[in-house]
C-alpha cells in the first residue's frame, strides 16, 4: 500500500539509548586512551557481563511489569529473601540441593502471586502493595539468615561458577532468558495482551483480555525471575546475603526506563531491558577505572536517566506536531 | 479572524479561512471531522498558533494567542469538545479553577467560592450540587459544569465545541436558553454542532468548513439542511430508512427478566426485569434518556457489570457470562460508547487496534504478525479508515475514522450479536452514513444488531425496531410506522421527568 512509503524514520528509546552508549565509548576512547586499554579488555567485559546478570534478570522481569502499566517495588526484596532462604534450607534444614533451588523458586512465585492477588483483586495500589511486601520480605530475609550463609555446599555453587566460552552460567542464563523475552514480548499473543493492558486496561477489559488472571501472572513470574535472580547470585559469590536486592528494584525501574519503556505502560521491549542494565554498567565500569569517587556515581547515573529520557520525551513531542 | 492557515505534521489543516462573528450572534461553525473547525476554534481559544493569518477581538488585532490565558484575557470562553475537568475536585473548584477566591494570605475563601459557582451553575444545572466531585456525576452533568465554567468568564465570544453530544433533550434546551440569553447581552456565540436540527434551531448564520478550506457563510434562514450536507461532503447524501424485515428470522439474543444484584453493597440496584430480543437480519434500537439503563444493559449483557437475576439466550442457548471475554466466546460484541476512555488503545497502531478483540486468530506461541497486518489493510480500505497506514497511532485520528476502527475491531471478531453504543457520537455527517450503512451490511449477513444512541433521528432512522428504556425498565416498544420520534419521547419521558 503506498501509504507505507509515508513513514518516516523512528528513533525508537532502545536504539537511542545504543547510539548514546556509543557515543561514551568514543569520547571516552578519545579521551582517555590510557584508561581505554584497561578498559577494552575480554576480561572487564567478561566482568562487566558477570556482574550484570542479577540486575539483568531483575529488569526483565521489571519490563514485563511496566509493559502492562505497573510496577513491583518488591523484587530486590524477594531476591534477598529467596536466596537466603534457599541457602538456609540447603545448609541448616538439609535438604538436597535441587530440592533447595525448588523450594525458593516457589517461595518466589507465591510472594509475587500474593503481590498480584492484593493489587488485581483486592485493588490495592501497586505502589502501597509493593512497597509493604518489600519491608515483610526483606524482614523475612534478615529474620532467616542474620546477615548471611556462608560456605554454601560446593554442589550449588558450582552452578554459577561453571563457564563456558570464557563466560559465566549466570551470563548464559541471562542471554537464554533475554532471547526467550524478546521472542515472547514480541511475537506471542500471550505476552502481547500486556500491551494492551499498558496501554489502556478499561478497553483490555472490554476487549475480552482477562486484565486481573494476566496481572496475577505477572506478577508471579516476576516474583519467580527475582528469586532466580537471588539463588543465581548467591550460587556465584557462594554467599546468600541478606541485603543483596537492597535498592536494586529501582535500579531495575531505570534500567527498563532507559531501555524505552514507560511508567504509563504500553512500550518496551526485553532486549530494551537488558541494554539499559548494559548502559548503566558500563557508565559504572568507566568511573570504576577512572577511580572516580563513588559518591558521584549516583549523580552522573540520575543525571544520564533524566537527561536520556528528556530528550526522548522532547523528540517525541516534535514528532508529533 | 483572518487567512488564518495551520499545519500539523506536513499537513495542512487550515488553508486561509476568514471567520467572523458579530456581538449578539449566533455562527454555526459546520463540516465533516477533520474539516478544521475544532482546530480554527482552538486557534481562536489560544490553544494553538496559526502559522498566518490574524485574528481581530472588539478592535484590537492579534497574530493569534500565546496561550489559553491570553485568549481568555482578551475575551473568549470555549466549552471544548473533550472534557477538561478535574475528576476528584468538586464542582466549584472545577469552574473556578486556577481563579478561586482567595484571601490576603492565598487561602482559598470556601464560602464565596461556592456562592460564585452556585450562581453561574444556577443558569445551567440548578439541580447540580457545588459540592459534589465531579468524576461522581454523570458524563451529561460534566458536560453541564464545563459549560457552567466557560461562562463563568464572561466572555466577549463564546465557543461551544460539539456542546450536546452528551446532552438529553431538556438538558440541551436549557443550553439553548442559556446561549439566546447570552445572545441578548451582546456576547457572539459560536456554536459547532454535527446536528444540523439544532444549527437550524438555535444559529443565525452558518459558515460551512471542508478539507480546511471555507465553503461558504450564508443566514441560516436561506438555507437548508441539504443544501448545507452538500457544501460539507461535496456530494448528495442518499438517505436510508428501512422498514422491518420482511422473513421471520431466528432469534438471535433472547434476554429475559435480567436485573442487577439486590445487594449492591451500597448503591441501589438500577436495571429491573430487563427483557428483549433480537432476531438476525435484524437492527434493534435501545432509546431512552440518559441515565435510563442502556449502557449499563449493554455492559451487564457484555459480562462487565454484575448480573442478578434473568437469564441470556444466544441462538437458543442460555449462557453464563461473567466477564467479556465469556461474552466474546458466546457470540457477543460490543462497542464502547466512549472511544477514547474505553475503546480505543490511543498510543497503539491501527493495526493493533483492530485485532484486539480477536487476537487468537492470529495464533497463540506464534503470532502472525503479516496476516494481522493483512486482515487490518483489509478493514482500512473496505471502511474507507483515512490513515497514513496501519502502523500509525490511532490517537491523532479524527473522530469519524477513530470510531470506524472501533467498528472494525467488532467486525473482526464477528459475533453473531453485536451491541453498538453511540455509534456516531462526535463523527461527521458523511462518516455517520458510512457507519449506518456497515452496521445495515452486518446485519443482513445473518447477525443481529443492537443499537444504543441518544441520537433519537438516529435510532429511528436506522433500527427496524425500538425498545424504550425508562429509569432502568424496558418501558415499551415501537416498530413500523408507531415509531417517530413523539412516540419514542412518550415512552422515555413518560413520569414527567423530562
Amino acid at each position: 500500500m503506498e501509504p507505507q512509503l509515508r513513514r518516516r524514520f523512528v528513533p525508537t528509546r532502545e536504539i537511542g539509548v545504543f547510539l548514546l552508549l556509543v557515543l561514551i565509548l568514543v569520547v571516552f576512547r578519545v579521551l582517555f586512551p590510557v584508561s581505554w586499554e584497561r578498559f577494552a579488555t575480554f576480561d572487564n567485559f567478561a566482568s562487566v557481563v558477570r556482574n550484570m546478570a542479577f540486575e539483568c534478570i531483575l529488569a526483565l522481569g521489571m519490563m514485563l511489569m511496566l509493559i502492562g502499566g505497573t510496577f513491583d517495588l518488591s523484587v530486590g526484596a524477594t531476591a534477598s529473601m529467596v536466596g537466603v532462604v534457599t541457602g538456609w534450607l540447603m545448609k541448616h534444614a538439609g535438604w538436597p540441593v535441587p530440592a533447595a533451588i525448588a523450594g525458593g523458586l516457589a517461595l518466589a512465585a507465591l510472594s509475587g502471586f500474593a503481590n498480584g492477588v492484593v493489587v488485581a483483586k483486592v485493588r490495592v495500589n501497586a505502589l502501597i502493595t509493593t512497597l509493604g511486601t518489600m519491608g515483610i520480605f526483606s524482614g523475612i530475609a534478615l529474620l532467616v539468615g542474620g546477615p548471611g550463609i556462608t560456605f554454601l555446599p560446593p554442589s550449588f555453587t558450582q552452578l554459577g561458577q561453571t563457564q563456558f566460552l570464557g563466560l559465566q552460567a549466570p551470563v548464559w542464563l541471562v542471554i537464554f532468558l533475554g532471547a526467550v523475552g524478546h521472542y515472547g514480548f514480541a511475537h506471542t499473543r500471550f505476552f502481547r495482551q500486556f500491551y494492551y493492558i499498558g496501554s489502556n486496561a478499561k478497553a483490555a477489559h472490554l476487549s475480552g483480555i482477562n486484565v486481573e488472571r494476566l496481572q496475577i501472572i505477572a506478577f508471579t513470574l516476576v516474583g519467580l525471575f527475582a528469586g532466580l535472580a537471588g539463588i543465581v547470585y548467591a550460587s556465584r559469590v557462594a554467599t546468600a546475603s541478606s541485603t543483596v536486592g537492597m535498592g536494586k528494584e529501582l535500579g531495575a525501574i531505570t534500567a527498563c526506563i532507559l531501555g524505552g519503556a514507560s511508567l504509563q505502560g504500553g512500550r518496551g521491549t526485553a532486549w530494551g531491558a537488558l541494554l539499559g542494565v548494559l548502559f548503566v554498567a558500563v557508565i559504572q565500569n568507566m568511573l570504576l577505572i577512572k577511580q572516580v569517587r563513588p559518591e558521584w556515581q549516583g549523580i552522573i547515573l540520575g543525571l544520564v536517566l533524566v537527561f536520556a529520557v528528556a530528550i526522548d520525551s522532547v523528540l517525541n513531542r516534535k514528532q508529533q506536531r | 479572524m483572518r487567512e488564518i492557515r495551520k499545519t500539523f505534521a506536513g499537513i495542512e489543516v487550515l488553508k486561509g479561512v476568514d471567520f467572523t462573528v458579530r456581538a449578539g450572534e449566533v455562527h454555526a461553525l459546520c463540516g465533516e471531522n477533520g474539516a478544521g473547525k475544532s482546530t480554527l476554534m482552538n486557534i481562536l481559544a489560544g490553544v494553538h498558533r496559526p502559522d498566518a493569518g490574524e485574528i481581530v477581538l472588539g478592535g484590537r488585532t492579534h497574530a493569534g494567542f500565546a496561550s489559553a490565558h491570553a485568549a481568555q484575557h482578551a475575551g473568549v470562553g470555549i466549552v471544548f469538545q473533550e472534557r477538561s475537568l478535574f475528576g476528584p475536585l468538586t464542582v466549584a473548584e472545577n469552574i473556578f479553577a486556577g481563579r478561586q477566591p482567595v484571601t490576603r494570605w492565598g487561602m482559598v475563601v470556601r464560602r464565596q467560592l461556592h456562592a460564585s459557582a452556585a450562581a453561574v451553575l444556577a443558569r445551567v444545572a440548578p439541580d447540580i450540587s457545588t459540592e459534589a466531585t465531579v468524576a461522581d456525576l454523570s458524563p451529561a452533568q460534566q458536560q453541564m459544569v464545563e459549560i457552567a465554567k466557560a461562562l463563568s468568564l464572561d466572555a466577549k465570544v463564546m465557543i461551544f465545541d460539539e456542546p450536546t453530544a452528551a446532552l438529553t433533550d431538556a438538558e440541551t434546551r436549557r443550553l439553548f436558553a442559556v446561549i439566546r440569553q447570552l445572545q441578548s447581552q451582546g456576547t457572539g456565540v459560536v456554536y459547532i454542532s454535527h446536528r444540523l436540527e439544532e444549527v437550524f434551531g438555535i444559529a443565525d448564520r452558518v459558515t460551512v468548513l471542508k478539507d480546511g478550506a471555507w465553503q461558504g457563510t450564508m443566514p441560516v434562514a436561506e438555507t437548508t439542511a441539504d443544501d448545507l450536507i452538500r457544501l460539507m461532503v461535496g456530494r448528495d447524501v442518499e438517505k436510508f430508512h428501512y422498514g422491518a424485515s420482511e422473513a421471520v428470522q431466528p432469534v438471535l439474543l433472547d434476554v429475559r427478566g435480567l436485573s442487577d444484584p439486590t445487594d449492591t453493597g451500597g448503591g441501589k440496584p438500577m436495571l429491573q426485569d430487563i427483557s428483549f430480543h433480537a432476531r438476525a437480519g435484524e437492527i434493534v434500537g435501545l432509546a431512552g434518556l440518559a441515565g435510563a439503563g442502556r449502557t449499563e444493559t449493554a455492559l451487564t449483557l457484555f459480562g462487565a457489570r454484575p448480573q442478578g437475576a434473568g437469564e441470556i439466550r444466544l441462538g437458543g442457548n442460555r449462557v453464563s457470562i461473567r466477564s467479556p471475554a465469556d461474552a466474546i466466546d458466546a457470540g457477543l460484541g460490543y462497542v464502547s460508547e466512549d472511544r477514547k476512555e474505553s475503546g480505543l488503545f490511543l498510543d497503539m497502531s491501527v493495526r493493533r487496534n483492530i485485532s484486539a478483540a480477536r487476537l487468537a486468530k492470529f495464533g497463540g506461541w506464534f503470532f502472525r504478525d503479516t496476516e494481522e497486518s493483512g486482515a487490518a489493510r483489509d478493514f482500512v480500505a473496505k471502511l474507507r479508515i483515512a490513515c497514513r497506514g496501519v502502523e500509525q497511532d490511532t490517537a491523532h485520528l479524527s473522530g469519524g475514522n477513530q470510531q470506524k476502527v472501533l467498528l472494525a475491531r467488532w467486525l473482526l471478531a464477528n459475533p453473531r450479536v453485536l451491541i453498538v453504543d453511540e455509534p456516531t457520537r462526535g463523527v461527521d455527517v458523511g462518516a455517520k452514513a458510512e457507519v449506518h450503512q456497515l452496521l445495515r451490511a452486518y446485519a443482513r449477513q445473518g447477525h443481529a444488531v443492537v443499537v444504543i444512541s441518544s441520537d433519537l433521528p438516529e435510532v429511528l432512522r436506522i433500527s427496524d425496531r425500538i425498545y424504550v428504556m425508562r429509569a432502568g425498565r424496558i418501558a415499551g416498544e415501537v416498530s413500523g410506522d408507531g415509531a417517530n420520534e413523539e412516540t419514542v419521547m412518550r415512552l422515555a419521558a413518560r413520569d414527567g421527568k423530562n
